[in-house]
């Protein structure tokens, strides 16, 4: 029997650290978050109000929300049009740079620059894009506007913002424009993590650049994706900044978003604290569910089968009698 | 070395940690903007002043939306050094709805730093003079300025309306901003044959339908009567006879109705550019450089000043003003205080001699006096403005050479007198954007006359929950 060295843990060190950031995290974002959840039910609202009541029917702010109020249904969709109208070009492009960026034998020159670049508009601020593109489209005078009639498209100004679906894609180009350098980054750093033995034997038997990319890549950053998937839904689903420093909601209330909506209702008009909390409730719920789908598709299906064989093995060893080691 | 390196780099990143109180966790796009961040960020913080000086020294918190009251401020240190006051300014402008939220938590939370003197504009007035946060302010007569001294200044009427709760007066407005027609000479005399304000006047008005004709006239000619729907838009929101909310619901003036058609009428016939106010078009509309030449704008003296004046300095001598189609004002700032300054006694005094200064006094030394005059910096012939003490306007000179050495006094004062103040309610600044956003979607054509109602009302009742 090999001498059982008794190693020295070190593992309380790391909760002691840990503990500032769980305690800053209890105190400034669970009680918050819960606090939130109550007023959902509650009817709190009015700037002044300090005291609430539970509402005698607890449901009624989240049946009003869902069945009768339909800006809070229009601002779900349009969340999600834009979140899918922006994320599906982003990922393409991302996982293009990507592929590009990794290959061995295309070996890019000068990449550091090209992130640099890539990266940049995300450091620019949202407000700063939002009215740089508010005022490119601008009517009756601007300089899109312009250059349509220069090119003799149009003989009267065009106004690109009072349309809807320019208006969703103007937000959707910004969001994406902003955020493809840091996916792209994010599935690099994914990339460098598979064993480039794979693609060598790949390119001995004979693999094109496409079937190495579908065969050996993809299956290979699963997780990393994951992980891009899970934190763009959770921004996208958050989106407020873009759409309400370019139109405020939009032409006809086509890019008001579900975060636009929460801030409307709390903190213009009457301040509805407990609707505001309601939806921000049904927007975790939201988040939650996608994530769990997420999760379930992208799962480590191996591992899973791997898991499930070895507790068959056990339970039959054990139902024979004996000792396993497996 | 290496160890006291890491010591020290890890004590400054603990410090860090507890001093930022935030957990440190940072969302891709996160929501719910930086109303909080802003103040913070263009707050002065009153640990600045206080320590130095004699006991009497009154440090008053200022919050603004614009530099113009800081600006009063230093005034009227120049004017009366002995009086002993520090003014600690907090300016958040009003874009993107930022001032409001902030003032709202700063007068809730109370405190040492809680506002003492805090502005309001004529957009958002009333919820701090009669609606949800009026309970902070303190009435005007409870700081010594009584009613009778506001006859005697002859405040303009809409004025103390706004600023009134049930009779009892809490804000006052040093601009008085009665609105008039300012047209451009030039095309006047192009296409009426004179450019008098008095024959102008009965030109383009009295009301609309004498509007569109003179409307036509200028379209004859190729001129547009105004750059775009807003322009009207202020004149027809204050002239008509209740406000958007009646009994706790939401309703939609006959008056005011109207717009959706004048604006259509507008659009079909090609009177005006299209332009949404406050955009590079509009402005450039004053310039001149827009598609078609712009004939004129609804607006108050600092519309004259501020704005075609900044916007359009070369057309200085060409405009002219006179009475509009209707009557209306459009924006003014009320001076509100803070009711935890009646416990202080030498912070109220400090308190009312101010606002009294720059709201009543009618002397040759108050605010209003330079402010008509454009004298507020000593040897600069500033702008002029109009102001609220029709007393003030009567002995101040309001000839400007930019409207060709018109008295712009002789045309405000009566304008003032047409303003209302009783058709507001304090959700006025969201219900008005959501309304001229359908109303937009009409006149584009994309929607019916029906339906654009139809929407505003379920956006009012979805956003603001105020039913119809």
């Amino acid at each position: 029997m090999p001498l059982r060295r008794r190693s020295i843990s070190y593992s309380r060190y790391g909760y002691i650290f840990c503990l500032p950031f769980v305690l800053a995290f209890l105190v400034f974002s669970l009680y918050p978050i819960l606090y939130t959840a109550l007023i959902g039910f509650t009817d709190l609202k009015g700037v002044n109000t300090r005291e609430f009541h539970i509402l005698d029917n607890p449901f009624d702010n989240f049946k009003n929300l869902l069945f009768e109020n339909e800006l809070f249904r229009k601002s779900i969709v349009n969340t999600g049009i834009i979140w899918i109208l922006n994320f599906i070009p982003q990922l393409g492009i991302a996982l293009l740079l990507t592929a590009w960026f990794t290959n061995k034998r295309l070996n890019i020159r000068g990449q550091g620059a090209f992130k640099i670049l890539f990266y940049m508009p995300n450091v620019i601020t949202a407000g700063t894009i939002a009215v740089l593109f508010s005022s490119l489209f601008a009517y009756p005078i601007g300089p899109v506007n312009s250059l349509y009639q220069m090119l003799g498209w149009s003989s009267e100004p065009v106004n690109f913002l009072l349309d809807k679906w320019t208006a969703r894609g103007i937000v959707s180009f910004i969001q994406y424009w902003m955020w493809y350098g840091h996916t792209m980054l994010i599935l690099i750093a994914g990339v460098l993590g598979i064993n480039p033995a794979l693609y060598e034997a790949a390119a001995i038997d004979g693999a094109n650049g496409w079937q190495q990319f579908t065969k050996i890549t993809l299956p290979g950053i699963k997780t990393i994706m994951l992980f891009v998937l899970i934190t763009s839904m959770i921004g996208g689903l958050q989106m407020f900044d873009i759409p309400q420093l370019f139109q405020s909601g939009g032409p006809d209330n086509s890019t008001y978003t579900a975060s636009m909506f929460i801030y409307a209702q709390a903190f213009k008009g009457q301040y509805l604290y407990n609707r505001a909390a309601a939806a921000s409730m049904i927007l975790f719920l939201i988040a939650a569910v996608l994530s769990a789908i997420l999760f379930y598709m992208l799962r480590d299906r191996d591992a899973a089968r791997t898991k499930k064989e070895e507790k068959r093995i056990r339970k039959a060893a054990r139902a024979q009698g004996g000792v396993t080691h497996v | 070395m290496k160890r006291t390196l890491a010591l020290i780099t890890a004590i400054i990143m603990l410090a860090s940690l507890i001093a930022a109180c935030g957990g440190g966790k940072k969302d891709n796009n996160s929501g719910s903007s930086g109303s909080s961040s802003s103040s913070s960020s263009s707050s002065s913080s009153s640990s600045a002043s206080g320590g130095s000086g004699s006991n009497e020294k009154v440090t008053i918190n200022l919050w603004s939306f614009t530099n113009e009251i800081p600006n009063m401020t230093e005034k009227y240190k120049q004017l009366f050094p002995d009086r002993n006051v520090e003014f600690v300014s907090t300016i958040i402008a009003t874009t993107d709805n930022a001032y409001q939220p902030a003032l709202d938590q700063a007068l809730a939370a109370g405190g040492k730093d809680a506002p003492d003197i805090y502005a309001a504009e004529a957009a958002f007035i009333l919820k701090y003079s009669q609606g949800d946060m009026s309970d902070f302010a303190v009435a005007y007569a409870d700081l010594g300025l009584t009613d009778q001294m506001v006859q005697e200044a002859g405040i303009a009427e809409y004025t103390i309306d706004i600023g009134s709760k049930d009779g009892v007066l809490k804000a006052l407005g040093y601009q008085a901003t009665g609105g008039a027609f300012i047209y451009r000479r030039s095309i006047a005399k192009d296409v009426f044959g004179t450019d008098d304000p008095n024959t102008i006047k009965n030109e383009v008005g009295p009301g609309w339908d004498k509007f569109f004709a003179a409307a036509e006239k200028l379209k004859q000619k190729g001129y547009a009567i105004v750059s775009g729907d807003g322009d009207i838009w202020h004149a027809i929101e204050n002239s008509s006879d209740k406000g958007w909310i009646v009994d706790g619901k939401l309703y939609i003036d006959p008056k005011r109705e109207e717009f959706l058609d004048l604006s259509k009428r507008l659009k079909d016939n090609g009177y005006h550019n299209d332009t949404q106010d406050w955009q590079e078009a509009w402005f450039a509309d004053m310039k001149g450089t827009g598609p078609k030449k712009v004939f004129g704008f609804f607006g108050p003296a600092w519309l004259i000043n501020y704005v075609i004046g900044q916007q359009a300095p070369e057309t200085a001598g060409d405009w002219a003003i006179t009475e509009p189609p209707v009557g209306f004002f459009w924006g003014g700032t009320w001076l509100l205080a803070n009711k935890e300054v009646l416990k202080d006694e030498a912070k109220k005094k400090a308190v009312a001699d101010f606002i009294y200064w720059v709201t009543l006094d009618t002397s040759e030394q108050g605010l209003q006096y330079f402010w008509a005059n454009g004298t507020m910096v000593d040897g600069e012939q500033g702008t002029k403005d109009t102001v609220a003490s029709s007393v003030v306007m009567a002995k101040s000179n309001g000839e400007l050479d930019f409207l060709g050495g018109q008295n712009m006094f002789d045309v405000f004062v009566p304008a003032n007198k047409f303003a209302t103040g009783k058709n507001l309610t304090q959700y006025d600044q969201s219900i008005n954007d959501i309304w001229r956003a359908q109303v937009r979607e009409y006149t584009a054509g994309n929607k019916s006359r029906d339906q654009a109602i139809a929407d505003f009302k379920s956006t009012v009742r979805d956003e603001l929950g105020i039913d119809s």
